[in-house]
């Protein structure tokens, strides 16, 4: 049993790993961005950076250039790009309109973002101990590390009332501005997220549906249809049959997640060709830069929650298909960090790919289909699911 | 309630960092006053009018909309969570539940609540 020192120090560790994580994969998946729609649309992204500090960007410049020349490093020239985003931003002039509301203006990107990050306080990277610190550390000596912040029996249930609080910064973003761009950048966002809320939490529901629990760690368990043990004692898996509702869930939730995160095809709250940028026209600086990361942090935490529910989590077979894997083969067999990983990143990958495939929605279509097709096919779904948990 | 102290540190840690990264970039950025540059945006041209004017908003019937659904997903969630312990009874009543909301929803879409134009 740990003591309240040890619990606080534990989590403090678990935490600062965790936001780092998130601050390193933001700024990695803007890199990212650039070039995989780069190389979509046949061109190389980028490749230089520009420099403040003139001698030393040429020096990386040149060390680019010699990149180029291997075949698969030179897909990462120009890496350091994401460093110097980063610095660029905090080094540029934040200006605060002269008519906007001071304080709101100020604290919507913290309102957006502080929901993005807690929604990772629940997610399970791994459903187990990651490693045991050795007996020679002060404080948390001989303690295990485990592969999620807390264990909460009500994980899905808070991930989606804290989910929905980042609307309000957009809009309330939006409004402080007192622009005409980003208040109508912020009230399309606001009916775009409210709309999609609905079928998003109808497509997540088939996942409690079929499991009966709301804990993160037994939800990705039980649906990657693996035998689990209860808190009761009991065995219990998933039928095969149920990996019909799922398949069909996980492209639901997919659909609902790029609305929610304001992604393309859905991004209208920063349809550039009318609204300029949307709700953060008037933002500049660190504030714009926390409205990017809690945008980036949110698309994790939806692939994080697709893959975890959906694509059988922890194990290598999405749907409930892990049964087919027998015990025998060592690694495959086991749950691992690095299938879990693998299916975010392959997730966030599926972001920009449809980011340089799609056109945007109109307005009228993105509104019927969240209210005229989404909801109708995520309730059948759902009562397919629930027939199915009541029957098999 | 111990499960939810990690949280509760995580928001204060992520409550911290804005306030820190805005401190050090206070430090090292540039700032400077210019009537222009602190105007409002406005493609260009000089801002007229005031952007919190009176207009009509479409996306009240829809916040309306969303308040009804909402309240129907959170009384899934009880019930999803004990399907299996409610059986026949859970099914009869999420059945008039659901039945009640359809006839409501095609209520709404015939009324053309729906539609955008």
């Amino acid at each position: 049993m740990m003591t309240p020192v040890q619990q606080v120090v534990m989590a403090i560790i678990q935490i600062t790993v965790l936001v780092s994580i998130i601050l390193l994969i933001v700024p990695l998946m803007t890199f990212a961005e650039r070039k995989v729609i780069g190389y979509i649309q046949v061109r190389l992204g980028a490749t230089r950076q520009a420099g403040g500090i003139r001698g030393f960007a040429a020096g990386i410049n040149k060390l680019s250039w010699a990149m180029g020349r291997i075949p698969i490093l030179s897909f990462f020239r120009g890496l350091p790009v994401f460093a110097a985003d980063g610095l660029k931003l905090l080094l540029k002039e934040d200006i605060v309109p002269d008519r906007a509301d001071r304080f709101v203006f100020v604290i919507a990107p913290v309102i957006c973002m502080i929901p993005a990050f807690a929604t990772f306080a629940v997610i399970c990277f791994y459903p187990g101990t990651l490693f045991t610190f050795p007996t020679t550390f002060p404080i948390i000596g001989g303690l295990p590390f485990t592969g999620f912040l807390t264990d909460i029996n009500v994980g899905l249930l808070y991930i989606m009332a804290v989910g929905s609080i980042g609307v309000y910064g957009i809009v309330l973003g939006g409004w402080a501005s007192n622009s005409k761009y980003p208040l109508l950048g912020g009230l399309r966002s606001a009916a775009q997220i409210i709309s999609y809320e609905i079928p998003l939490s109808l497509s997540l529901l088939v996942a409690v549906v079929l499991s009966g629990t709301l804990n993160f760690r037994e939800l990705s368990l039980y649906l990657a249809g693996v035998p689990m043990v209860t808190a009761a004692g009991e065995i219990v898996q998933m039928p095969l049959i149920a990996a019909i509702p799922l398949f069909f869930g996980f492209f639901f939730y997919i659909t609902c997640g790029f609305a929610e995160t304001n992604r393309v095809p859905f991004d209208l709250a920063e349809a550039e060709t009318e609204l300029v940028s949307g709700f953060h026209t008037e933002y500049s600086g660190m504030k714009f830069a926390w409205f990017m990361l809690a945008e980036y942090a949110n698309m994790m935490a939806v692939s994080a929650i697709a893959a975890g529910f959906f694509l059988g989590g922890h194990y290598l077979l999405p749907f409930g298909l892990q049964r087919f894997v027998p015990d025998s083969i060592p690694f495959l067999a086991q749950p691992s960090l690095l299938f879990f990983f693998g299916k975010v990143f392959f997730l966030l990958f599926t972001f920009l790919w449809v980011r340089a495939t799609l056109p945007r929605y109109r307005y009228d279509q993105l509104m019927s289909v969240g209210w005229k097709w989404l909801i109708p096919v995520t309730l059948v779904n759902l009562v397919i699911a629930a027939t199915i948990r009541l029957i098999f | 309630m111990q499960g939810y102290a990690p949280i509760l540190l995580l928001i204060a840690i992520s409550l911290t960092l804005p306030a820190l990264v805005w401190s050090l970039s206070r430090l090292i950025r540039p700032s400077f006053y210019s009537v222009s540059k602190h105007s409002t945006y406005e493609c260009g041209i000089a801002t007229t009018t005031d952007a919190r004017e009176k207009f009509s908003v479409r996306y009240y019937l829809v916040a309306v909309l969303f308040l009804v659904f909402d309240v129907e997903t959170v009384f899934l969630l009880p019930w999803a969570l004990q399907m299996k312990e409610l059986w026949i009874f859970g099914l009869v009543e999420m059945g008039i539940f659901l039945f009640l909301l359809l006839i409501g929803y095609a209520y709404i879409w015939s009324k053309g609540a729906l539609n955008w134009e």
